[in-house]
């Protein structure tokens, strides 16, 4: 599923987090959203899921097409991982898998057995079989994070919405993920969005790189392109490459 | 060199910390705490019992043995019943509006929150009666209608409704504030409409908060004298609430009951104590 992004703005009281920001990310694309703190890649991320909502004006979100700008988060449905997990601490991993399944309407929900079976099958593709009625504070920080990600793509998003994954993980920790991640990605092709202040981890993960700095796209490309393309000093600066 | 290693595995004694005072001023300072706690705290509740029971068991079972002693005691858990869901209530609607919303006069309701707490009880008790007693606000119009809300059942539970609002919110607003929304935000993206989110997710996280407050409420509103009287009008056997039966009681010099029935109040304080204990370890190790 694509995503559109038009003319979207956003001000925290004084503060312009987000100039008219305009993205468009293709159907199975992995986009990295680049940038130093503070530079709105957050807030574009919270603003996609729908967990904040753009300035008012003539500004659009679509998702596929369908306008959804005005859709609250549990509309949308974005699948949506958080740099500090957000784990519900008080179920367990697989409660937290089946989160998603089991607050869905009743006519749509699966029964008890699937719900478990997608749940064993999710386990199995974040290699934590067995772990189901662990604690979230029973895990490492890497294993939450993967648990966080089966929980988000329980209930088959179209769109998935990374916000610093591994940003509160250690270096080693931190390269195993990202490769398992693209590997995840490339079988799944689910459209994803994820958000990163290390350039390194963005030209490794991404299919395109976008870079943000004060709320503004500074340049949107692959990373070859940016990295002998730079488009203006900021990105040379960031990317610490020669502007040629 | 060896010395140094030396330390550590032969030095049995417990390791001095820079906090650590001197055993003279340790003994002086427990001292007068536990002396102070025993002096104002245990020593009236063992007096209380002591009275109660001066007669023996049949003269603490006579004591309730008395049309206006059980009335006042089924009046109190009347109002508690409708004072303890109310308030939690409107203490979760409040702790959830202070926690999770910005907006201008935040401060104002925060502060309004514990206004009870600095609020002298009789002044809780006077505003009710400035408004709907008979030379009060509304006392015309309601005199009209046929309602009557002071010296009658609706003026006590507005007192203390007044009185234990602060519990609940007090105690839940500082926690939800700091538990942050995160887990609500991933709920949402799950697809859990508002009342899902809420059930499934911030109650199991605020549970025993809750509950705390909710004991904290129930025996305060069970034990209001001020407010109450003030409202009450004193009526035996129509709007006598249980501290105010025992005013009576005590006033006539009917000693025995006037403890029994007390005592009934401080077994109330002792197993909220418990509770209270008990909640608060959850908490902690939640």
């Amino acid at each position: 599923m694509s995503i559109h992004i038009h003319h979207i703005s956003k001000t925290f009281g004084s503060f312009q987090a987000l100039k008219n920001v305009d993205l468009e990310v293709k159907t199975g694309e992995l986009v990295a959203l680049l940038g130093p703190s503070g530079s709105g890649k957050t807030t574009l991320l919270r603003i996609i899921a729908g967990l904040e909502f753009a300035d008012a004006g003539d500004g659009s979100i679509q998702f596929h097409g369908t306008d959804v700008t005005n859709h609250s988060a549990y509309e949308r449905k974005a699948g949506f991982v958080f740099q500090n997990y957000a784990l519900f601490n008080h179920m367990t991993v697989a409660e937290n898998i089946a989160f998603g399944l089991r607050v869905m309407p009743r006519a749509t929900r699966p029964d008890r057995e699937d719900i478990d079976k997608a749940v064993t099958e999710l386990l199995r593709r974040i290699a934590l079989e067995g772990y189901g009625s662990r604690y979230p504070s029973q895990l490492s920080g890497g294993q939450k994070q993967r648990v966080a990600l089966a929980r988000a793509l329980a209930v088959g998003p179209q769109v998935l919405l990374l916000d610093e994954p591994f940003g509160a993980l250690d270096a080693k920790v931190r390269k195993t993920l990202r490769k398992w991640l693209r590997q995840f990605h490339n079988e799944t092709k689910v459209t994803t969005l994820f958000v990163t202040h290390d350039q390194d981890e963005a030209f490794e993960l991404a299919d395109r790189v976008v870079v943000l700095h004060e709320g503004d796209i500074q340049q949107i490309g692959s990373p070859q392109q940016l990295r002998e393309h730079p488009k203006n000093e900021f990105v040379a600066d960031f990317l610490d490459c020669v502007m040629i | 060199m060896a010395a140094i290693i030396d330390i550590a595995p032969t030095n049995a004694s417990r390791p001095r910390k820079a906090t650590s005072d001197s055993l003279v001023s340790r003994v002086l300072i427990i001292g007068t705490a536990v002396g102070f706690m025993g002096l104002m705290f245990v020593l009236p509740l063992v007096v209380i019992f002591q009275e109660a029971f001066r007669k023996g068991w049949e003269g603490f079972v006579e004591a309730f043995d008395d049309r206006a002693t059980m009335h006042a005691i089924w009046l109190t858990l009347k109002v508690a019943a409708i004072t303890v869901p109310l308030n939690t209530l409107f203490g979760l609607a409040a702790a959830w509006c202070v926690s999770r919303f910005q907006f201008r006069g935040k401060r104002l309701l925060t502060s309004l929150i514990e206004l009870p707490l600095w609020v002298s009880p009789i002044i809780a008790g006077m505003v009710y009666v400035l408004l709907f007693g008979a030379q009060g606000l509304f006392g015309p119009a309601l005199k009209e209608h046929g309602i009557k809300i002071i010296f009658a059942l609706p003026g006590i539970v507005l007192s203390t409704i007044f009185v234990t609002f602060t519990f609940v919110a007090r105690i839940l607003a500082p926690q939800m504030e700091a538990q942050g929304q995160a887990e609500e935000e991933a709920a949402m993206t799950l697809g859990a409409n508002g009342f899902q989110m809420f059930w499934r997710v911030t109650l199991p996280k605020i549970k025993w908060g809750l509950l705390y407050g909710i004991i904290l409420c129930n025996a305060r509103s069970m034990g209001e004298f001020g407010a109450v009287s003030v409202v009450s009008g004193h009526i035996r056997n129509k709007t006598n609430t249980v501290p105010l039966h025992i005013e009576v009681l005590y006033n006539e010099y009917q000693f025995v009951p006037a403890f029994a029935v007390a005592s009934m109040l401080a077994l109330l304080a002792l197993v909220t104590l418990i509770l209270k204990t008990l909640t608060t370890t959850r908490r902690g190790a939640a």
